[in-house]
């Protein structure tokens, strides 16, 4: 069990500018929220490690910028990307109705190799605020037409419902990458001692 | 010639970008090697130091991607440097020669573990802005060769070759990992038995790095979750060694990601380096684009608060004095 290979999943926030995005991920990763309002650059990242189905998961979630294209980082941070959770603000009618465009783009970019059943998450945020925009019912319904897209509510300010939503696109992720590893043409070899049989496994480096 | 070698991109890296040799030492056999490209306007370019096995030609993709975006980048290699006092003062004379008061430097293995000695060297007077380190390590007895170390002058180059090389698997391994490999072993054939056996007598030499010493350095830790010749051991004491590190993770790469992963390790690198991208640190300069934004919005806000942040890490040390 010890032995078994790690695993990095890659996920990628997308959604237009002021949603939330960054404030999910600090949520999430951080626990942390501000209120102050400050445009992400290009893209960052920020790693975290969970259990999903008793397997110990780095995840790698990148929050890229919704419409600043100070320093570009083409698009080179969508290459392998495990999962993609899009973000809409519930209160603005406007960011949902970008969830088609981003959806498109990220396949575009992307190319994942099944794009039907590629992991995404959609995320209605600030369902703290009073004036809501967009009903649950008319998500759920765009979701359904994507092919059962999990939908969640969230609020990043108050933490409801972050956790779950990220705890779902990892689940997804792991359970593509295991049948990608179960249909893989070359299985990891066997080996008989792990790391022990050159002690500490450490060659001259290079 | 390896399919990298007559790559057009590596050609026309190698007609473009002129090798300079350096001597900055008394000894005249003492040369630094470099290549260098981007605005020389900037007074903080990130640096490159190979692995063992490498030549300063091993960062070309570095050089020609991020120089391309106003980066200046400067890959070395070292001279025959015997002891690591040899090293740490040899490159703060290089830096002197450069004109180059602070640099951030991206070192892979034997160059990371240099990297962290030269920060640790110039702690009381920083002449290092940040670390980029990449499949690296803090210790050398994790090799375990630290009594073998002082002969390995005096053995023969295809005992040494067979050291370093016995690291590099190749088996089931796709295109551009087994590509860079290929690439590396003509870096380490084209090697002399003396400047091999003085890297492998710095990788090995029992020395460790001071963590407390680089506490207040900004890091960030990159490695592959695939085989690579650093075990899992190794990458998590490395972690715990900077707990507050950036961590970036490559789902694969093997032992030259910069090679096999070039475009990801380049993203990195950029994100690492942005927020040095206002003020006296910045290792690149900005376009016109950039500045007008600057000027007015909120990316430009946002940096000048990440920038504000880092200089407060620097403050802080003077202050406790």
């Amino acid at each position: 069990m010890a032995s078994r290979k790690k695993v990095l999943l890659k996920v990628i926030i997308l959604g237009d500018s002021g949603v939330g995005k960054t404030s999910l991920m600090n949520q999430y990763v951080a626990k942390k929220f501000s209120n102050q309002y400050k445009a992400t650059i290009g893209a960052d990242f920020l790693t975290k490690e969970v259990m999903v189905d008793d397997r110990l998961v780095t995840m790698q979630i990148w929050d890229t910028a919704g419409q600043e294209r100070f320093q570009s980082l083409g698009v080179a941070f969508y290459r392998g990307a495990d999962g993609c959770v899009l973000v809409f603000d519930v209160t603005m009618p406007n960011t949902f109705r970008s969830l088609d465009s981003w959806r498109d783009e990220f396949l575009i970019q992307a190319s994942p190799r099944d794009p039907e059943n590629f992991p995404f998450v959609v995320i209605g945020n600030k369902v703290d605020l009073e004036n809501r925009g967009v009903s649950g019912r008319r998500a759920q319904g765009w979701c359904h037409t994507k092919g059962d897209i999990p939908y969640f509510e969230t609020s990043a300010k108050e933490a409801i419902n972050v956790e779950q939503a990220f705890q779902a696109v990892a689940k997804n992720a792991m359970a593509q990458e295991t049948d990608v590893e179960l249909c893989s043409e070359f299985p990891d070899p066997i080996k008989l001692s792990g790391d022990n049989n050159k002690p500490q496994g450490n060659n001259c480096p290079c | 010639m390896s399919d990298i070698s007559k790559s057009q991109e590596y050609m026309s890296f190698r007609s473009t970008i002129p090798q300079r040799k350096v001597v900055v030492d008394d000894d005249n056999t003492k040369e630094w090697t470099l290549y260098e490209a981007g605005p020389k306007t900037v007074k903080s370019p990130l640096v490159c130091f190979p692995p063992a096995s490498g030549t300063a030609d091993v960062y070309f993709r570095q050089i020609l991607g991020l120089s391309a975006l106003g980066y200046r980048v400067i890959a070395v290699e070292y001279p025959m440097y015997w002891t690591m006092k040899e090293f740490v003062e040899g490159f703060r004379k290089l830096m002197d020669h450069l004109g180059l008061d602070k640099v951030h430097i991206f070192g892979a293995s034997l160059g990371g573990f240099l990297a962290q000695k030269f920060a640790e060297y110039t702690s009381r007077s920083p002449r290092v802005g940040s670390l980029v380190l990449c499949n690296s390590f803090y210790d050398t007895s994790i090799f375990q060769q630290t009594s073998s170390a002082p002969t390995f002058w005096m053995m023969p180059a295809v005992v040494l070759k067979k050291m370093v090389m016995g690291s590099f698997h190749k088996t089931e391994t796709e295109s551009h990992i087994a590509d860079s490999i290929d690439f590396m072993v003509e870096r380490l054939d084209s090697m002399s038995q003396q400047a091999l056996a003085s890297r492998l007598t710095l990788n090995c030499m029992n020395c460790y790095v001071e963590p407390q010493k680089l506490r207040d350095v900004d890091v960030t830790l990159m490695d592959v979750f695939d085989e690579c010749a650093l075990s899992l051991n190794v990458r998590e004491e490395m972690c715990k060694c900077y707990p507050e590190a950036k961590r970036a993770h490559l789902k694969s790469g093997g032992n030259f990601p910069y090679l096999s992963r070039s475009m990801e390790v380049n993203v990195f690198l950029q994100i690492h380096l942005r927020k040095y991208d206002i003020g006296s640190l910045r290792a690149r300069e900005l376009t016109e684009e950039e500045m007008a934004m600057l000027a007015d919005s909120d990316a430009g806000k946002s940096l000048q608060e990440n920038y504000e942040k880092e200089r407060g890490k620097e403050v802080r040390p003077k202050d406790r004095m």
